[in-house]
């Protein structure tokens, strides 16, 4: 025997190591024959099939945002104690040392703020409104009102982004574009998501369309903004001497050309792209006929008040949601500005009620009498709550509140919650007795109401499962009905 | 090429081999055999002898050989060949296991204990050759050939079972069939919810304790008779005073405990099967509930209607759904409500492209049909008589689509209806009242803007069964009316401009005044179709409905500039921050707005605003308007004089006009602002060039923040007339 021969046959660790390759080799043979093992799964046509995973209660969402947080001391949570303690310092053991915003922390004092505001009870649940909200006080029986959400941040960008697409940072998809990619769009001539900007007068803060945008997912998940002029969507109607079966003819052909370079590059944008021309085309039909308030009869903008004829408006907003959702688009995204009062709040927020308070209450009648509430979840909150504590100058009828996480009320109507009144937060409404319900806890139910099981409900992205909920989230059973 | 030189390559072989074994074992749902490997899968029974006695022999060879004497090289090939040998059989074993299906728990073991016997195999060819302990204690190899010897007969001996029956070496039994029997699950709708969950989940997990074979505690389970006789201790499904129904509290034991069904080490129930089991007990424990005659959102039809029995064939698994890509159109969605559920969502949009033959084709699954959405099409009786075949739906919408009452009236016979909308529908109160007789709808949405509320709240009360949303007409609140809104983006006149006033109400009167008096109700001119300006107008717009509030005067200023400059050029310069678009900004035909930081406006401080406008020929001129803003709290005032020279040459020039605006600014008074400020010229005033001056505040009053400083005035647009 060849010495070099059985040296080479021997085991040590270089050809222990040597061999490993061969095994690989064996692996990339076995591979041969389970076709796909080893490819990226298609996430599309996984979830295609098995969405909503069973009986889901809501089939869609009307998400009205209430961008700047209203302050829920001046509105639900009723808190006699702080009108009784008006003036006095906060308490350090409740407070807890809770990091605050820059524009509070350097303040000398905290002192409690009460509400200036009349609360009454209303509804069988013995519901507390503010009497700026005298409408929806009307519907508390359909109101599942949560007083105990909390929120990771402190500021409005990263809570407003938590909010929205379960991460403070940015970059991931928003709500609405998860609902998009999972249960797609019911009616198919218009977006699943669409998203509607309205502003109060009170101290606004900006939304950025990359609270509505897709993330990782494809862009045709993307959420539409509809303009808030006379024309909800810009460019719809074609210019005179374009012929509807022009169009047909000009789409075909430039989908032809896509699909070419599709094939040659093989960028999944490029299909995207096709079928967002489809869409709108298909949109230049639907969403005249759907967004045209002629056909509403008084007695509906007696209901959402006159308002609701100006375009733009928080009431046409609402008005123009209702109709959306019952052409089933599956996401409509409100945001409504103006919230953010860090000064002068009982002014401020007697305005922003004002813009609110008929229409929200009108939307829950609307969608009740049309049968339509049992299916449809309205979600109305902000991003996070005030402080009880006055920032600023406080005298006895004016005074601002700073920016509160650690508990606020929203608030959510039909599509399988439970209606009610449900946690409680301490006498200060500063922390929370019950029922703590988490930025993520909220998306998980939601998501369940939507016959999705979160934690199920995944993205891959760079090399990551990626969910709404994140790591974290439990659907809070409380709420459901 | 010598022997020993073949084994080192066989030996390397393993390395490739063995992987490739572990990966289609692990992945090997997911295989895709071809013609031939399947066909190399038949071999599977031609060569697995080879390995085995192979195998047994090296294991009695240890048990024989207490000093190890053979020849270690010799040993080596031959270890090395039984490990050979039994990875080819292994895999060859899995090519064979994908051709046909076996049972599931005896495939498992037989392939895993295959796969043990080939690496086992593969690892003795380096204990024999590194370990010293193994290759010097004869013990230790007597420990390893038991062990070896023991998982070669035992799992081998699965395979013999597969292929030969599970007693393939026991006396004949018959016992023995019903271990391995299918679990057969009845998934028609039609089906009693005893036989699509209930028979199969007692079959599965009870009978081999409970049925004709083993009779434990004298209760029977194979049967609905023999369930109902119960065992020793009597009923095993009625609950007493103090007492749940024993199958209930059995189930619900801690598995710890004596009692516990099935006994701890059997296979359990899962967690879905206790609560079927429970939900029909509590439900009464009856045989004959069909699965149509449950509601769908019902829980336990809901994990009914799911159940399938664990660790089944693959072939049962499968739902077997059909899919419903044919029935969906861009105007049409019909979907499952929810994955695995057999019943149909159905949503038609936009009825100016509906199509009776859409709804046509839904009749090919008229039994699954659980919710319809008309909302708006244009439907007639013969849509109805469509819709009437889906006998179990239980949602329908049919708001707004211009049926009457009459053309419903079959919906009726639907048993399973639940929830009726109706809203929008033209119908007298009779009519309903017809409707209504003998309906057994549970839920009806019946809001309507016909009939009004009171009385449809007194009609709704005759019906206590049904309960009725009636919704909100608002018929008595009276409201404002909200503002019009003109159509017309420019404020600007040169021969004339038509003006369009936008009202979405319907049933208003627009009434409009064009001199700065209130339009009033009575006298003011209505607006009908477009407005017609040729001067300077103030046009105040209002609107009337009898029963509404009147809205807000909408008002708006629009200017006649008649004469455009041949050429306009600043003298001195406006602020860095406020240039606009240079002197041509002030004659551009377009308003600078309400915010002075829009660049449609040139903002001055410092500097007088000084400009020249020059004309080709001299040109005669009436009035010149100057637009201004104003906006105290941003420290702009308004102008205080503009004074104009003119010229024929550019060198001389002669004052022809100055006008003051003498007017105490109070606190109060314009904070925000746009105001129009007039030079009138004398008459027979004609020049080619016009120079104008424009003073500012130079100091801001003492009630102001920055007072004493000098105030900005913003300017835009210059009519000339």
């Amino acid at each position: 025997m060849n010495e070099f021969l059985e040296h080479g046959l021997n085991q040590n660790r270089r050809k222990f190591l040597s061999k490993m390759s061969l095994g690989l080799g064996g692996l990339a043979l076995g591979s041969l024959m389970a076709p796909g093992l080893f490819n990226a799964s298609n996430e599309d046509e996984l979830f295609a099939n098995v969405l909503p995973h069973f009986a889901p209660k809501a089939k869609r969402i009307i998400y009205l945002f209430q961008n700047g947080a209203p302050s829920q001391l001046d509105l639900f949570d009723y808190k006699p104690l702080l009108q009784k303690m008006h003036g006095e310092e906060l308490p350090a053991s409740i407070r807890k040392g809770q990091r605050l915003t820059g524009m509070t922390a350097n303040q000398a004092k905290f002192p409690l703020a009460g509400t200036k505001f009349n609360f009454s009870q209303h509804g069988s649940n013995g519901a507390w409104f503010s009497e700026t909200l005298p409408h929806l006080a009307k519907m508390a029986d359909d109101m599942c009102i949560v007083k105990t959400i909390y929120t990771e941040a402190i500021n409005h960008d990263p809570a407003l982004t938590f909010f929205q697409t379960g991460s403070q940072v940015g970059n991931r998809p928003s709500m609405g574009s998860w609902i998009s990619y999972g249960l797609g769009s019911e009616n198919k001539n218009l977006p699943a998501f669409c998203v509607l900007l309205s502003k109060g007068k009170g101290n606004g803060q900006g939304v950025y369309s990359k609270l509505w945008n897709n993330g990782f997912l494809d862009s045709i998940h993307q959420g539409v903004q509809f303009s808030s002029g006379e024309e909800p969507v810009k460019y719809l109607t074609d210019p005179e001497f374009i012929k509807r079966g022009d169009k047909r003819e000009i789409l075909d052909e430039i989908a032809a050309l896509n699909q070419e370079s599709y094939k040659e590059i093989g960028d999944p944008e490029i299909v995207t792209k096709i079928q967002q021309y489809e869409l709108s085309y298909r949109m230049q039909m639907a969403v005249p006929e759907i967004t045209s308030l002629q056909n509403e009869p008084e007695s509906i903008v007696k209901m959402y008040g006159p308002e609701c004829l100006v375009p733009g408006t928080y009431a046409a907003n609402c008005l123009l949601a209702r109709k959306l959702s019952e052409n089933g688009v599956r996401f409509v995204q409100l945001y409504h500005q103006g919230w953010d009062t860090h000064g002068n709040l009982p002014k401020e927020i007697e305005g922003q009620c004002k813009d609110i308070d008929q229409s929200s209450a009108a939307l829950i009648q609307d969608l009740k009498q049309r049968g339509l509430l049992d299916e449809t979840l309205v979600i109305w909150g902000g991003e996070f709550g005030r402080t009880n504590y006055c920032q600023g100058a406080l005298s006895k009828d004016n005074y601002g509140r700073d920016h509160h996480p650690k508990c606020f009320t929203i608030w959510m109507a039909g599509g399988g919650v439970k209606p009610g009144v449900h946690g409680e937060t301490d006498e200060f409404g500063y922390n929370i007795n019950s029922l703590p319900v988490h930025v993520h806890d909220f998306h998980a139910t939601i998501m369940h109401l939507m016959g999705v099981k979160h934690e199920e409900f995944t993205y891959k992205h760079l090399g990551r499962r990626y969910r709404l909920t994140d790591v974290a989230g439990k659907v809070i059973n409380d709420l459901i009905s | 090429m010598n022997l020993k030189k073949w084994t080192g390559f066989v030996n390397n072989a393993l390395w490739v081999v063995n992987p490739f074994l572990l990966l289609i074992a692990f992945f090997n749902d997911k295989l895709k055999l071809g013609m031939y490997l399947e066909w190399l899968g038949k071999m599977h029974p031609l060569f697995l002898h080879f390995p085995i006695v192979l195998g047994i022999l090296i294991g009695i060879y240890y048990l024989v050989d207490k000093k190890g004497s053979v020849d270690s090289n010799k040993l080596h090939l031959i270890l090395v060949g039984n490990a050979f040998l039994a990875s080819i059989v292994a895999i060859l074993g899995i090519f064979l296991s994908q051709q046909d299906s076996y049972d599931d728990s005896l495939i498992f073991a037989h392939q895993w204990g295959g796969i043990a016997i080939a690496m086992i195999g593969w690892g003795l060819i380096y204990l024999q050759q590194y370990n010293q302990r193994f290759k010097n204690n004869y013990i230790s190899r007597v420990e390893f050939s038991i062990v070896y010897l023991l998982v070669i007969i035992i799992f081998t001996h699965k395979g013999a079972q597969l292929t030969h029956g599970v007693s393939v070496i026991g006396f004949p039994q018959k016992e023995a069939a019903e271990k391995t029997q299918v679990i057969k699950v009845v998934t028609d709708s039609n089906a009693t919810l005893y036989a699509r969950a209930v028979a199969p989940i007692l079959q599965q997990k009870c009978v081999s304790c409970h049925g004709t074979t083993k009779v434990k505690g004298e209760l029977l389970l194979n049967t609905p008779e023999n369930i109902l006789k119960g065992g020793k201790d009597g009923n095993i499904l009625t609950a007493n005073k103090d007492k749940e129904a024993m199958l209930f509290e059995r189930i619900h034991l801690d598995i710890t405990h004596k009692k516990h069904m099935p006994p701890d080490g059997k296979l359990q129930l899962t967690t879905e099967e206790v609560a079927i089991l429970s939900r029909w007990i509590k439900a009464g424990g009856d045989f004959k509930t069909k699965m149509n005659e449950l509601a769908k959102t019902d829980t336990l039809f809901l994990l009914a209607n799911k159940y399938t029995p664990a660790n089944n064939t693959k072939a049962e698994v499968k739902t077997g759904l059909p899919d419903l890509a044919e029935y969906n159109s861009n105007y049409c969605t019909v979907n499952y409500l929810y994955h695995g559920s057999d019943a149909i969502d159905v949503n038609f949009f936009q009825g100016n492209f509906y199509s009776r033959a859409v709804l046509k084709k839904l009749e090919k699954l008229q039994d699954q049909v659980a919710r319809l959405n008309m909302q708006g099409m244009p439907l007639t009786n013969e849509d109805v008589s469509i819709i009437i075949q889906f006998k179990n739906v239980e949602n329908i919408n049919l708001n707004f689509t211009k049926l009457d009452l009459k053309a419903i009236e079959p919906l009726k016979q639907l048993k399973k209806l639940k929830l009726l909308s109706i809203c929008g529908l033209n119908f007298t109160e009779s009519e309903l009242s017809n409707f209504l007789k003998g309906s057994t709808i549970a839920n009806i949405n019946i809001w309507s803007s016909v009939i009004g509320k009171t009385q449809l709240e007194k009609l709704a009360s005759n019906y206590p069964k049904t309960k009725f949303t009636i919704g909100d007409n608002l018929e008595s609140e009276v409201l404002k009316i909200n503002p019009p809104t003109i159509d017309q983006d420019s404020s600007i006149i040169t021969k004339f401009l038509d003006v369009k006033i936008k009202h979405l109400l319907n049933g208003i009167t627009i009434r409009y005044t064009t001199n700065g008096v209130d339009p009033d109700s009575i006298t003011s001119p209505i607006y009908k179709n477009t407005l017609r300006l040729n001067r300077n107008t103030n046009l105040k717009i209002k609107v009337f409905k009898p029963g509404w509030i009147s809205s807000d005067i909408v008002q708006r200023n629009f200017y006649k500039s008649e004469i455009r400059p041949d050429s306009i050029y600043l003298i001195s310069s406006p602020d860095q921050k406020y240039l606009g678009d240079g002197a041509k900004t002030l004659v551009d035909l377009e308003l600078g707005g309400s915010n002075f930081t829009n660049k449609k406006w040139l903002g001055f401080k410092d500097a007088t605003m000084k400009f020249m406008v020059n004309f080709n020929q001299p040109r005669i001129l009436h009035k010149a308007f100057l637009n201004s803003l104003i906006d105290v709290g941003s420290e702009i005032l308004p102008i205080v004089s503009i004074s104009v020279e003119g010229s024929n040459d550019g060198i001389k020039f002669t004052k022809i006009a100055e006008t003051k605006f003498p007017y105490e600014l109070t606190k109060k008074d314009g904070m925000k602002d746009i105001k129009t400020f007039t030079v009138d010229f004398p008459n027979n005033t004609s020049y080619r060039q016009y120079k104008f001056t424009v003073l500012n505040v130079q100091k801001l009053p003492l009630w102001h923040q920055s007072k004493g400083k000098k105030a900005w005035i913003f300017v835009d647009e210059l009519f000339l007339n």
